[in-house]
């Protein structure tokens, strides 16, 4: 019986070794091959080179032109340029309206709360594909042009979600005794939220804001749709590339990007660890 | 100004413009979504403003006698995209599920490391992931490549533009959405009652059916879900994994809408996926509201 269990727990432990290496090998040998110098075969290894990443950068290289895409870098870069205005303007919303709607769902009772509370978690769980077309349909028989201003809209609708539920989760731990004592001693309402309540909820904000970053810079789906014909961002740009066949600049823009989301994504779990203690 | 008037001010700042933003935004586009669900495609792209209900009778087969023969093309694609759904959840449920119960019982700091770096991904481009994919699996991708080299086979394998394939890279970007709710049940499974169970005589396959499953069902029931809703519509995976023919509903709305020129019957298949959803969502939070809490995955 011992024996037993002590093989089911190294199996087990077995198990959650492969658990990780599955999640992340593949990111490691993107990595790792995005330093490969074949051109045609992505996957044979035929030297290092860091020419894929100067190519992307936009420096000189001497790559033969039928490895790479026609677009040049200048495209690249106007998609970063539109997926940063993009997401500063909807984090920027989505912070706001998201603590505004946290901080209401929590200090007040109101008539019909659990039902706004459904109505503030639905734009997250609604399918991607589901809101972007109902976002197109809405814009153009609006007659919106469709462009960055309809992104920000429609990216804002689910980001606040996201932003709602991080700030919230803030204010459930946070200790309303220290609001009680600063109005205990003559601070007035204003006084005592500035004080006392924002530092402590400021990291929860801090928290859904680069949440909300992040997902923005990311969003394919319904960023897709409202587009419209001119404005391209970055995961588009690389979904765009990808449907027309694979070239190794895609491996350096992807590893660049992994880059930068874990960065961010370091810092926003560091938020939310502070939160806890 | 009394105190109910001032909370009132408050509140309503605080709600105020965000209700609109959601009812203009929000529920605004949903709904006429919905009304142009029931209109009728015009020849040219666009709508009909008049009342047609066979946008719906299309998808079940039975469409406009005048227009089509019976054709269950639809049903089809609908059908097929459950299965894969369906596949993606049992799956991701197989991989996460084992791993939950060994990371439970690792140190605080074992802990913690695991859950950050399950939850990391999460947060990395999601086309990113994707494309990782396409690389291995692909005829010259990586797979291919080494078992070509070992000699285990002399002609590459069909790995991507298969149904396989779509369903790999579907685990792989839901593994943090099932692994968070599974863990959170596994966390809280009460070790006493097990031991109880052993000590009472019932052998590891019963105890695990008679206490451990029924345990840490709220958290398969929520992580399934939760994987379900998002991979049901899906248009991203089948597109860059599945090839060009049409694989899944998300593809198929796609199409009416960039290229078919159909709106309506594109909102028809959209509400379809809507109402699947709504309905699993329906029962996620009546089984919630029934005591066991499950956190929002990896949020």
């Amino acid at each position: 019986m011992k024996l037993i269990r002590s093989i089911g727990r190294s199996i087990l432990a077995f198990y959650t070794v492969l658990f990780f290496v599955f999640v992340y090998l593949p990111l490691f040998l993107i990595m790792v091959y995005s330093f490969n110098a074949n051109p045609v075969n992505m996957m044979t290894w035929s030297g290092f080179t860091t020419e894929w990443y100067a190519q992307v950068l936009g420096f000189k290289t001497t790559i033969s032109e039928n490895a790479l895409y026609l677009e040049s870098t200048d495209q690249l870069l106007q998609a970063v340029r539109n997926s940063l205005l993009i997401a500063l303007s909807t984090t920027a919303v989505a912070t706001l309206f998201g603590t505004a709607a946290a901080l209401a769902v929590h200090r007040f009772h109101f008539f019909g709360k659990r039902l706004y509370r459904v109505l503030l978690f639905l734009p997250m769980l609604m399918p991607d594909i589901v809101l972007g077309i109902a976002l197109l349909i809405f814009f153009v028989s609006a007659g919106i042009h469709l462009g960055i201003g309809t992104i920000i809209i429609g990216q804002c609708t689910f980001l606040i979600s996201y932003v709602f539920i991080v700030v919230s989760a803030r204010l459930a731990g946070m200790d309303r005794t220290l609001e009680h004592a600063s109005a205990d001693l003559g601070a007035n309402e204003w006084m005592t939220f500035r004080r006392v309540v924002m530092p402590q909820l400021m990291p929860g904000i801090i928290g859904g804001a680069l949440l909300a970053f992040i997902i923005s810079m990311d969003d394919l789906v319904i960023t897709y749709f409202i587009a419209g014909v001119d404005v391209t961002t970055l995961p588009m740009f690389i979904f765009s590339m990808m449907r027309r066949g694979i070239k190794p600049e895609i491996n350096a823009i992807a590893v660049m990007m992994l880059m930068f989301s874990v960065i961010i994504a370091s810092l926003g779990l560091y938020f939310r660890s502070r939160q806890k203690s | 100004m009394n105190l109910q008037t001032r909370d009132r001010l408050q509140l309503g700042t605080l709600l105020g413009p965000l209700s609109l933003f959601l009812a203009i935004f929000f529920l605004g586009p949903l709904f006429i979504m919905m009304v142009t669900s029931f209109l009728a495609p015009g020849l040219y792209g666009g709508v009909e403003w008049h009342f047609y209900p066979d946008n719906f009778g299309r998808i079940l087969g039975f469409a406009d006698p005048a227009f089509e023969e019976y054709d269950p093309i639809y049903i089809a694609i609908f059908l097929r995209s459950i299965r894969i759904a369906a596949l993606t959840v049992i799956v991701t449920l197989l991989v996460c599920y084992p791993a939950a119960f060994q990371i439970s019982r690792l140190s605080e700091r074992w802990k913690n490391i695991s859950l950050f770096l399950i939850t990391l991904p999460f947060f990395t481009s999601l086309i990113v992931r994707l494309f990782v994919w396409v690389l291995l699996l692909r005829q010259t991708g990586l797979i291919n490549e080494l078992l070509l080299k070992t000699g285990l086979i002399n002609r590459p394998l069909e790995m991507i533009y298969t149904d396989g394939a779509i369903i790999v890279g579907m685990v792989y970007i839901f593994i943090p959405f099932m692994f968070m709710p599974v863990y959170a049940s596994v966390e809280k499974l009460d070790w006493s009652l097990v031991r109880a169970s052993q000590d009472l005589g019932a052998g590891p396959v019963r105890t695990f059916l008679r206490i451990i499953l029924p345990l840490t069902l709220p958290g398969i029931v929520g992580g399934s879900i939760i994987v379900f809703i998002p991979a049901l519509g899906n248009f991203v995976v089948p597109a860059v994994l599945g090839g060009a023919k049409v694989q899944m509903l998300g593809n198929l709305i796609e199409q009416q809408f960039l290229s078919a020129r159909n709106w309506p019957f594109g909102s028809a298949l959209a509400m379809l996926v809507m109402s699947v959803m709504l309905v699993l969502l329906f029962f996620y939070v009546r089984q919630e509201s029934r005591g066991s809490q499950i956190p929002a995955p990896g949020r």
